[in-house]
């Protein structure tokens, strides 16, 4: 099998396993409802402050759902050493992590579809706000932060202290991810322009670190 | 195997070399607090410059090689190249602590506050933030072969985020003054203040030098304090 048969083996697996189970999605959502709701409650935001910090709201609470979801990229194969059973295969590491970034990439995605909406709503997201340029944002900063969450993923599901692992590693790591998305997402918000910059250090992120990722994938999947 | 010759003569330059990097530090002090005049317009608090930014110095080069260390470990599995990659971390984490302290205590009475978002400060902090988790991670992976591996992996990602971190950062912000010694015609240093700097780069470097040599031999002495417990509970058993 070609490496990215092998990865879209893995992805359509991963995605079979969550619809079945929905254990990541109904977390995940429900996590970043609940930021969202409590944010609004916290910040009291009314329409001109909601201009100013939306951004910023929205990518939180995204970020908290991608923690999630990328914590049960490798927890899922915890059970039953499914892991052990993964390396094991000839498959090519590269390719494996491949098709838990895209798992995790399409988790991620589908849940902000949903709640892209809801906090337009809740926050009364201003009417001369550019959708499109944020789904762009949206696409190239989940990209981001699923290539190298999924990466740490796989580095923290050995450790003895897995769930707080992982967003020690991602948080740092993705300090110019973070920073592009929420000004991009702030600019369209706004409509206060173009942030192609933005966008394009996005994009260059998403490179470094897709390939990144996969070229030292052997060791961070090596067995023991 | 060391004869005890050699153990005893490596032992003698380690000495020598502390001493040294000692001699060269009150040196250093003495012209920061007293051989190098008084700045014009910040006063006696600009003083703190002299360990400041030699601090940095260090600290980048430490993290550098603690980036070195780490490719080369991918690329061997030496446990020596491990060593060195714990070693400069570490070393390197507690310089950029200093600058990171030193800082506002400058910055309070020039810029009248302790921290602005500045890109260079704030790409010390993430920089602090990265090699902190770095070495948290290191903690909480089970020794063995698992744990350097995964740590080299980390430090590799880190070490490529940081440009375009400083990219990113730029961009969102731009208060830190312009650097002071190759930044163009006006720049530069009244000389005695330039011997004053000098010296505590060297100083600074020196000290960093001896420091890493010293973890770096101590992580490698826990390494064989390591495998011979484990022959003697396989030889036990």
């Amino acid at each position: 099998m070609g490496s990215v048969r092998i990865a879209w083996a893995v992805m359509l697996r991963d995605l079979r396993i969550e619809l079945r189970t929905r254990e990541a999605l109904l977390a995940m959502g429900f996590y970043a409802l609940l930021v969202i709701i409590v944010f609004s409650f916290a910040f009291n935001a009314d329409a001109a402050l909601t201009l100013r910090i939306g951004g910023a709201l929205l990518w939180v609470a995204f970020l908290f759902a991608a923690m999630v979801a990328l914590d049960r990229a490798f927890l899922r194969e915890s059970a039953e050493a499914a892991l052990t059973g993964l390396q094991t295969t000839p498959a090519s590491r590269a390719a494996i992590l491949a098709g838990k970034l895209g798992s995790s990439f399409l988790l991620m995605l589908g849940l902000e579809a949903i709640l892209l909406p809801l906090f337009a709503v809740l926050f009364n997201a201003p009417p001369q706000a550019r959708w499109g340029g944020i789904a762009v944002t949206a696409v190239l900063g989940t990209w981001a932060l699923a290539s190298v969450g999924t990466y740490f993923s796989a580095m923290s599901v050995h450790s003895r202290q897995r769930g707080v692992l992982l967003p020690l590693l991602l948080l740092p790591a993705a300090i110019p991810a973070i920073l592009a998305v929420v000004q991009a997402t702030q600019t369209y918000l706004e409509a206060t322009g173009v942030a192609n910059y933005w966008l394009q250090l996005l994009a260059g992120y998403d490179i470094i670190f897709t390939s990144l990722g996969m070229l030292l994938a052997d060791a961070v999947l090596e067995v023991e | 195997m060391p004869t005890a010759e050699s153990a005893a003569d490596s032992g003698l330059r380690a000495w020598l070399y502390a001493a040294g990097t000692l001699a060269l530090l009150l040196v250093a002090l003495w012209w920061a607090l007293i051989g190098a005049p008084t700045e014009a317009t910040m006063g006696t608090i600009q003083r703190i410059f002299y360990y400041h930014a030699p601090a940095a110095f260090a600290s980048w080069t430490a993290l550098l090689l603690n980036a070195g260390a780490s490719v080369a470990y991918l690329a061997r599995r030496s446990p020596h190249a491990d060593a060195l990659a714990v070693a400069g971390a570490e070393v390197g984490l507690a310089f950029l602590s200093i600058t990171l302290v030193t800082g506002p205590i400058w910055a309070h009475p020039v810029w009248g506050v302790w921290w602005v978002w500045d890109p260079r400060l704030t790409l010390t902090l993430a920089m602090w933030v990265m090699y902190a988790a770095y070495l948290i991670l290191r903690q909480v992976t089970p020794e063995g072969s698992l744990q350097p591996r995964l740590a080299a992996a980390l430090a590799v990602i880190f070490a490529a985020d940081i440009p375009i971190d400083y990219m990113a950062i730029r961009w969102w912000r731009g208060q830190h003054p312009a650097p002071v010694l190759f930044g163009g015609p006006n720049s530069g240093l009244a000389p005695r203040m330039a011997i004053a700097f000098w010296l505590s780069v060297a100083a600074f470097l020196a000290l960093m030098a001896l420091l890493v040599q010293l973890r770096y031999r101590q992580e490698l002495q826990r390494n064989q304090v390591r495998e011979l417990r484990r022959r003697r509970v396989l030889q036990e058993a």
